[in-house]
């Protein structure tokens, strides 16, 4: 007679291997950047009023150890975010030429780290010029 | 493996993966300019400063991208948000998981628009 | 018997007589060339012959001896001794099956998983059997790697989201059915979609990764339900758009 044994699995299954951890580091980049994301509505709000005095006060909130302490987890947060979903690219969208599968890098970078390095270049030219 | 259950993760699957995209381009140096550049390297003068600023932002293009990397990336979060929220356990709040999520980034979307509208 | 010995902690479940599994420990003889399949045998053969394991080719073909080693799972035919040695080496039963006996997983469930997204050549038209089916050396080169499977079970138990979803599909099994979907000779895919596209067919993966990363056959199931993902989510859109439309 067949009497299977159902195993429980461990609840924190997420803390017990170095390749959990990474993967729950990467999902958890997503409250870090949704936090920014309020942020940023605040920062346009403020922006948005246009007068001096709203923008002081933006400005020394930035200047502010929290502020910037919160902006290094968050730019830590993203950049992580930006890297493994660059890395994941080819994953998703493999391509190819005839019988050969073109190469994971190429394919992140000409599809990611390459973009990315371009917009955040053009964006910190538009805002120092 | 008996039933099938019909459902449209498909549609959020690709609001998630179109703001995940946004936000690996657009947010590291977003971050770092509302954090860094902003704050200690666009030189002394308060009122320049504000002027570059808000005519940076005011700039319809750049409106309309905001807008587009808020509002994607908002999704993305709240996707891998609530897909996180189910592996902690949380599997069995289901729709109500959705639109609290869901409904959270339809609200930054929204919030982001009337903001973005009336710069 | 060589003068060195390596200790096994094996799971034991033996169905008549346990309401709990238990780990019995065997001192083995250490070879460097021996894999734990080998001591595994060595204790059937000597020690304990009503030990449970499943195995057949000890070269990594057959896909029957996936166990867990130390908490990873692993093809114990090309898991050898030396890389453990001296610690003792934790024998169990791969995870999110239920155990048969021993180290004995049930496989019932997974088996109906992978018939149920038709793992054959569909054709829509009739024609005779001996006509055959061209394919150029590119078109097998699309779908060439997601066929090397053999059905290990080891990317189901690297899996963390099949415990939240028993019904989930798996790796193993959505591999197959994309290895069919990009196959230039079938032309299956809209029925299998409906099961892709199900809640328990691609979307109860959120990418951790880990099948792809315990795959000893390189077949990147990880890869296959991530672009399988992108084509539901195209026929998604397409039937949303044109709902009138054929699929
Ligand atoms: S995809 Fe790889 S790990 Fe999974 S069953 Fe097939 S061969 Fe084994
Ligand atoms: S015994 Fe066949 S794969 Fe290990």
């Amino acid at each position: 007679m067949r009497k299977p044994l159902v195993q429980p699995y461990p609840k924190d299954w997420f803390l017990r291997t170095r390749a959990y951890r990474l993967f729950m580091l990467r999902e958890l980049t997503s409250v870090c950047i949704a936090g920014y994301l309020v942020f940023m509505l605040w920062w346009l709000y403020q922006l948005g009023k246009g007068d001096t005095e709203s923008f002081r006060s933006l400005l020394s909130i930035a200047k502010h150890p929290v502020s910037i302490g919160l902006h290094t987890i968050a730019l830590i947060a993203a950049a992580w975010h930006s890297i493994t979903w660059f890395n994941l690219t080819p994953l998703v969208m493999p391509m190819r030429i005839g019988e050969d599968r073109v190469p994971n890098v190429v394919i992140a970078i000409a599809m990611g780290y390459g973009p990315w390095l371009a917009v955040s270049g053009f964006i910190l030219w538009a805002t120092l010029r | 493996m008996s039933h099938l259950t019909k459902t449209n993760e498909a549609f959020w699957w690709s609001l998630f993966s179109a703001g995940g995209v946004m936000a690996a381009l657009f947010l590291p140096v977003m971050i770092f300019v509302t954090g860094f550049v902003l704050p200690f390297m666009m030189g002394e003068d308060v009122e320049s400063q504000r002027d570059r600023m808000v005519s940076l932002v005011t700039f319809w293009p750049v409106r309309i991208a905001l807008f587009g990397i808020i509002f994607l990336s908002s999704f993305h979060c709240a996707h891998r948000i609530r897909h996180v929220l189910m592996d902690f356990g949380l599997r069995w709040a289901g729709v109500a998981l959705m639109i609290c999520c869901y409904g959270a980034a339809a609200a930054g979307a929204v919030a982001a628009g009337l903001i973005l509208v009336r710069l | 018997m060589p003068e060195q010995t390596i200790t096994l902690d094996v799971f034991r479940y033996r169905p008549d007589e346990d309401e709990r599994s238990t780990i019995q420990s065997y001192d083995v003889p250490y070879y460097e060339h021996w894999v734990i399949l080998d001591a595994l045998n060595w204790i059937k053969d000597h020690v304990d012959g009503t030990l449970s394991f499943r195995w057949s080719c000890r070269m990594g073909v057959c896909g029957s001896c996936g166990m867990m080693i130390n908490g990873d799972p692993k093809l114990t035919c090309a898991a050898f001794l030396k890389d453990y040695f001296p610690r003792a080496i934790r024998v169990e039963p791969l995870v999110n099956f239920p155990v048969e006996r021993d180290l004995v997983i049930v496989m019932d469930d997974f088996m109906s998983k992978l018939t149920s997204v038709k793992p054959w050549l569909i054709r829509d038209d009739t024609r005779p059997m001996e006509e055959e089916l061209l394919q150029s050396p590119s078109q097998l080169a699309a779908y060439k790697q997601f066929s090397m499977c053999i059905n290990c079970l080891l990317c189901y138990a690297a899996c963390p989201e099949l415990d939240g979803d028993p019904d989930f599909l798996g790796p193993a099994a959505i591999a197959l059915a994309h290895r069919y979907n990009l196959d230039s000779r079938d032309q299956g895919t809209a029925e299998r979609q409906d099961i892709l596209g199900a809640e328990e067919g691609v979307w109860g993966c959120a990418l951790v990764g880990e099948c792809t990363a315990v795959c000893p056959k390189n077949v990147d199931p990880a890869g296959a339900i991530q672009q399988a993902k992108v084509a539901v989510t195209k026929d998604w859109y397409k039937r949303l758009l044109l709902p009138w439309g054929k699929r």
